[in-house]
């Protein structure tokens, strides 16, 4: 065929329309892929009844915050996040139904897990399913020594000692050559023997020269101690170290203050944060050393992201946020970035599980209480809060001020090394 | 060092009082109308809860502080009004199985939690304000002992005499008696059973209600509250004999006293010193300390 100029133009230009054409919908096809594809499905695992049941409810919030906010701005990759919630209860009933979120309703990841206990069960069987598990606040130093050396699929908590070691080292701070007795009230598991355990180590690592004249172990759930109220009275100590993490605080607290034993002695609540607004200035003494563990809600250094939730969950539930938010958020927001992260080194595409979780590892996102990333050992890097009791503050609850932070890489044993050596290896 | 001891013996008696009028509600439903009531303790833990919304309620509606207590006691008594409606459900299976009633009230047991949930939410309620050390405190010792304790032991005390007086001195106290004796006698001479069920019920319920509603000042309200009472109170009745107001008495003694002594004495053995206590006389005297054996 003989090309002419006017046949030239007529035949680029019906290219050019048609390539423009084609780019559009393979652009089209291209950026919402995901978009047009299933949802990303996320199984969550709260506590739901129980006395721990304010811990999930506060975690449920702060990962539904998050959950909300990335389908808000169109999803992960263009994916909206679905969401299957489930119960945490305990270790038997916690695994089966996390094999229901594998196997049934087919999610991608499943996070959630404050227990202890259950978090030792969930993490072999992420392992075994090879499904990447973002766990809230399950893990005690046994469980990373012993039960999950090196795991793959299940991304754990910080040590449960970090709230134990930061009060530790403030009580050596500033208590350090003021007091000589001190007593122990710490729950009866896992977690309560450890705190005590770390108290223990630490203070005479600091060379304060404490007799420790008593140690009970209150029940789960007990709603009356004056008894062990009127043991401590009897043994006199300059401090009482208290593990409490539900009601029994608040209601040691009121007993302790109603018996005149906060006139003459010194606490430390490592764990205190989750019970924050039930610690009445009225019976609360100023001065307590307590934690908050991983996000304060009036941190002197909040960042506009803390601040906006604060005020979204006054709002929504007229209450004030703990920590475990935070420790939820972090879980959905490293997810997030794993993906994100993982599909930018592979041009895009949506990555296996395999590379997700090498997304994860080390991929820093700024949860409520700041910067916060996964160790190669799965095991979160974050600021710790804690400080001491005041009742100057607009609200009918204490609040801390003071107010120290420290990072994780000061709370917690780094990678393979054991606690108590680790301890043992500090320059006091 | 008497003073200290006597202050721990306080607090364990403290524990007793409490302890005492909720396995007497579960005493007096078991003996009138055989059923093992699980739901007592939801009813301790419903009290608590209602008690809080009460005064706070109370208080911001002008009521002078001091009668605080008095709201507590009214709330209690107000929320036994569910006791009825309870009582019919168990109709059902009075004729039924013991493991079946047992079943049924556990049930209860766990969906009273999720109605604490729905309504008041998952967290810790506390009665501020100061009201627990309004009425003083009095020095023991090392320790003061809060004024309000004490008037809860009283108000127990209170509450088992007229409880006393009550079955052994009143027309429907020997009814009732008579009906635990011999239902079928009792029906035969022409009690109206479900009546004096529905009556007896509403009392369980409301030395229940009674009991968390003041026990919430001095401690707090959670979800577990009810389901942590009833573990000791079970032994209460093991102690004291199933169906035995006496046996209640004196089994909420001897399970907060022993308590209280254990703590300040060697903690490990806090649970273990109360179930060796149950041990010994479910081998010894399996009807308990007060109940008459049947063949």
């Amino acid at each position: 065929m003989h090309t002419t100029r006017r046949n030239f133009l007529k035949l680029t230009g019906s290219a050019a329309v048609a390539l423009g054409g084609l780019d559009a919908i393979l652009a089209a096809k291209r950026a919402p892929l995901f978009a047009q594809a299933n949802p990303v499905k996320i199984g969550v695992l709260p506590i739901k009844s129980g006395v721990a049941a304010t811990v999930g409810e506060g975690g449920m919030r702060g990962f539904q915050w998050g959950v909300d906010r990335i389908n808000a701005a169109g999803g992960i990759l263009g994916r909206k996040i679905e969401l299957f919630i489930e119960e945490e209860t305990n270790p038997k009933d916690t695994t089966e139904r996390f094999r229901k979120l594998a196997l049934q309703n087919k999610v991608d990841m499943v996070s959630g897990g404050i227990s202890s206990a259950v978090g030792l069960a969930l993490g072999p069987v992420a392992e075994e399913m090879k499904m990447i598990w973002v766990s809230w606040d399950a893990t005690t130093q046994k469980g990373i020594e012993e039960t999950m050396p090196k795991p793959k699929y299940s991304f754990r908590s910080t040590d449960n000692e970090c709230e134990a070691v930061m009060t530790s080292i403030m009580a050596a701070k500033h208590w350090k050559g003021k007091v000589k007795t001190a007593a122990g009230l710490n729950l009866d598991y896992t977690y309560g023997r450890n705190n005590w355990d770390a108290f223990q180590a630490i203070t005479k690592k600091y060379d304060m020269g404490l007799d420790y004249v008593l140690d009970l172990w209150p029940k789960i759930g007990v709603t009356d101690l004056t008894s062990h109220v009127a043991a401590i009275a009897q043994k006199k100590p300059d401090i009482v170290f208290a593990s409490l993490v539900f009601a029994e605080l608040p209601i040691f607290m009121k007993q302790a203050h109603a018996a005149g034993l906060t006139q003459t002695t010194k606490f430390i609540f490592p764990p205190a944060g989750l019970q924050h607004t039930a610690m009445k200035k009225a019976f609360t003494p100023d001065g307590i050393i307590f934690g908050h563990n991983s996000m304060y809600f009036e941190a002197p250094n909040a960042s506009p992201l803390l601040k906006q939730f604060t005020k979204d969950y006054h709002e929504k539930y007229q209450d004030y946020p703990h920590f475990e938010s935070d420790r939820a958020y972090s879980a959905i927001m490293v997810y997030k970035a794993g993906i994100e992260r993982a599909a930018k080194a592979i041009g895009g595409k949506w990555p296996t599980t395999d590379q997700i979780i090498q997304g994860m590892e080390g991929v820093e996102i700024e949860s409520f209480g700041g910067p916060f990333k996964y160790r190669e050992d799965h095991i979160p890097d974050c600021n710790f809060y804690a400080g001491f009791t005041t009742s100057k503050n607009r609200y009918d609850f204490s609040t801390i001020d003071p107010v120290e932070i420290m990072h994780t890489k000061n709370l917690q044993p780094p990678t393979g090394m054991g606690f108590f050596k680790w301890i043992e290896s500090w320059k006091a | 060092m008497i003073e200290a001891a006597l202050a721990i013996v306080l607090g364990g008696v403290f524990n007793a009082a409490i302890l005492f009028l909720v396995s007497a509600g579960l005493q007096l439903v078991f003996g009138v109308q055989k059923i093992v009531n699980l739901a007592c303790g939801s009813f301790y833990a419903l009290g608590a809860y209602f008690g809080i919304s009460a005064v706070q309620w109370a208080l911001g509606a002008g009521t002078p502080r001091p009668l605080f207590l008095a709201v507590l006691l009214l709330s209690g008594v107000a929320l036994a009004a569910i006791g009825p409606v309870i009582e019919r459900l168990l109709r059902t299976i009075y004729a039924r199985d013991e493991s079946f009633q047992m079943l049924l009230t556990f049930a209860l047991v766990l969906m009273f939690e999720d109605i604490l949930r729905i309504v008041w939410g998952p967290r810790t309620h506390v009665m501020g304000g100061g009201l627990y050390t309004l009425y003083g405190q009095l020095p023991f010792g090392a320790v003061k002992i809060p004024v309000y304790n004490l008037l809860v032991i009283l108000a127990a005390l209170a509450i088992a005499i007229l409880m006393g007086l009550f079955l052994a001195r009143t027309r429907f106290g020997r009814i009732v008696r008579a009906t635990a004796e011999n239902r079928e006698m009792s029906e035969a001479l022409g009690v109206d059973m479900a009546r004096v069920y529905a009556r007896v019920f509403t009392l369980g319920t409301a030395l229940g209600t009674v009991g968390g509603a003041l026990v919430v000042t001095s401690t707090a309200a959670s979800l577990d509250m009810g389901i942590e009472l009833i573990v000791d109170a079970f032994a209460v009745v093991v102690i004291g004999g199933l169906g035995s107001m006496r046996g209640a008495f004196v089994g909420a003694l001897i399970v907060g006293v022993l308590k209280a002594v254990s703590i300040a004495t060697y903690p490990e053995l806090e649970l273990m010193a109360v179930y060796m206590i149950v041990i010994a006389v479910l081998v010894l005297r399996p009807a308990g300390l007060f109940a008459r054996a049947t063949a």
